[in-house]
């Protein structure tokens, strides 16, 4: 226990600490003074008005901040919701995609490109058909009722849904303008938080929070569901019940990372597995570290994203870069069962 | 008068007929063994006494009362389920999976074990002799010391009907009579339990009652001393076996081919 608190109070000093480091980061370098005095002048009334304030606070409050933010509500919320799915499933390989809502979302988020010019519209339409193909996946599972495990029903009505969403996404691309809505769409697919704004943020942030708490507040229930259905019932758990709740808010996670900043892969796949290793498959302590660590991760890679080059690199490409040899090397565990 | 009984049951899968008109009874304290070939039907008849399967016709009653009528969470409280062996994926301690007999006692949204309920399935795994596995993986645990988790999973559960299917299947030589030690000594404490075998002579090692199960129908039921009988064994696994009567009373099972030899 005493381990596990100290695992999670460095991980939030790092936390912490990556926040300002991001802050200071990017093309316009700031160094950790001048950021120090900035913040201190402008939140405590410390200090004298510094030379720059009016670039300063542009760059820090308008530009930066909501970008860091974001990235790491959806870095949180991925790692958390594939954290979720893989104890549900009962299979560590399991990621956020698993019942089609990356699929839905994507299709949602080109149909929107391709037929509205408004942001709020693309969205709505991710947002929307994120929802949709989670549907899609629980229905085709219902179908087949009783004659197979639940959670091998779901996989198979969750392979199916995103091989049908990737169909059409692959249609609206086809039938996309090749000159400019294409490239939108393909941009959109690859993930990115450039496009971030303090409005879209504000929507997102309530429910993303929200579910994440939620999500790890179950953490004890979801451990029992990874016991197996027959198990868990015997138990004395609604096994329904749960699981439904949990798909609920990890798929309203997923999707609104969709929204946010397009697909990005690998987090939610390997950020448990780390997590599960640190401080073992207890989903009570489990979530939270994946919340921390998710978090972290994906603010370091979408710092190297708008500093190593001077273009932008799309996000989507550096987590699955940085994500396959992590990966890899988690894989070692797998003999031990997962750790 | 029944404690816990199965009445009349009937159950398929798609067109296939598992169970025809079954009817257990478990009285309070005893120990009853289900015997049958593979494919008689034993694990969907524990299934439908869990209330994990509904019958198609019949009824499952726990004290005077329909079993589908106790919510799951009460039901819990009086039957436990000691399965087979637990796949588990993820790397939880042994501690953990007795845990998690708790939480039908726990508040929702508990963010820790009680101390309480670690006192409770710590007495459980003491009981069982396994106190000293409780930090250990369980995945990394032996055969009989899995099943003896899953046992002090059950009591942590605070259930008096255990039901176990094929819990010594698996489990070395010297495992299979610590776990049949371990049903006799908390029978003597009031526990009850039902469990499926493989093996006739441990239903007659542990006497109590014994329900033989062949195509999905009881062909004999009582007294495990007067039902399991070399007549029954030939039947139910179409073996050609002698009951000897050893000294002590106590009957074991010797194939026939084996007189060949002498």
């Amino acid at each position: 226990m005493v381990k596990t608190s100290l695992l999670f109070a460095i991980a939030f000093v790092l936390l912490i600490a990556s926040f300002f480091a991001s802050m200071c980061m990017g093309r316009y370098e700031i160094d950790f003074s001048t950021l120090a005095h900035f913040l201190s002048w402008k939140w405590f009334d410390i200090g004298a008005m510094p030379r720059d304030a009016t670039l300063l606070s542009n760059i820090l409050f308008d530009i930066r901040l909501p970008r860091i933010v974001a990235v790491i509500l959806v870095g949180a919320a991925l790692a958390v919701s594939g954290g979720a799915f893989q104890a549900m499933f009962v299979n560590p390989l399991v990621s956020p995609g698993i019942l089609g809502v990356l699929a839905g979302s994507s299709f949602g988020a080109a149909l929107g490109i391709m037929i509205s010019d408004s942001w709020i519209g693309v969205q709505l339409f991710s947002f929307a058909f994120g929802f949709l193909a989670v549907m899609c996946a629980l229905l085709i599972a219902r179908i087949y009722g009783k004659n197979a495990p639940t959670t091998i029903l779901l996989v198979l009505g969750g392979v199916i849904s995103s091989a049908l969403f990737s169909a059409l996404l692959s249609l609206v691309k086809y039938m996309a303008d090749p000159y400019n809505k294409l490239p939108a769409i393909v941009y959109w697919l690859m993930g990115s938080f450039s496009a971030v704004d303090m409005k879209t943020l504000l929507n997102v942030s309530v429910p993303l929070v929200l579910s994440m708490i939620v999500l790890s507040l179950m953490g004890k229930y979801l451990n029992i569901l990874s016991l197996g259905d027959d198990d868990a019932k015997a138990l004395g758990v609604r096994v329904s019940l749960v699981r439904n709740t949990a798909i609920l808010l990890a798929t309203l996670l997923s999707a609104l990372t969709v929204v946010v900043a397009g697909m990005i892969g690998w987090v939610g796949l390997i950020i448990p597995h780390i997590a599960r290793f640190m401080v073992g498959a207890d989903n009570r302590v489990m979530l939270p570290m994946c919340l921390l660590l998710g978090g972290i991760f994906l603010l370091w890679v979408d710092t190297l994203c708008r500093t190593v080059l001077s273009v932008e690199i799309p996000v989507g490409i550096v987590t699955a870069l940085v994500g396959i040899p992590i990966f890899v090397l988690a894989l070692k565990n797998a003999k031990k069962g997962f750790a | 008068m029944s404690f816990y009984e199965a009445r009349n049951i009937h159950f398929s899968y798609q067109q296939k007929k598992v169970l025809d008109g079954v009817t257990v009874s478990i009285p309070k304290g005893s120990i009853v063994s289900l015997l049958g070939a593979n494919g008689a039907g034993k694990s969907t008849l524990m299934k439908i006494l869990l209330g994990l399967l509904s019958p198609d016709q019949g009824e499952v009653i726990l004290e005077e009362k329909n079993l589908a009528d106790y919510s799951i969470k009460k039901r819990a409280e009086h039957i436990a389920y000691v399965p087979q062996s637990t796949k588990i994926v993820f790397a939880f301690s042994a501690l953990q999976i007795v845990l998690m007999g708790r939480i039908a006692f726990e508040a929702w949204f508990a963010k820790a074990s009680s101390e309480h309920d670690k006192q409770v399935c710590y007495a459980a795994m003491e009981r069982l002799g396994i106190a000293h596995l409780a930090e250990r993986n369980y995945q990394t645990l032996s055969g009989g010391e899995k099943q003896l988790v899953l046992i002090a999973r059950a009591l942590a559960q605070g259930a008096k009907i255990l039901v176990m299917d094929e819990p010594i299947s698996g489990l070395d030589y010297g495992n299979q009579l610590r776990l049949l030690e371990a049903i006799l000594t908390l029978c003597k404490e009031g526990y009850t339990f039902l469990k499926s075998t493989h093996f006739p002579e441990h239903a007659l090692m542990l006497e109590g009652q014994t329900y033989a199960l062949k195509d999905g129908k009881i062909l004999a039921n009582g007294d495990t001393k007067s039902v399991v009988t070399e007549e029954l064994i030939n039947t139910l696994y179409q073996t050609n076996i002698t009951l000897f009567t050893t000294h002590f009373g106590y009957k074991a099972c010797v194939p026939n081919f084996l007189n060949q030899r002498i």
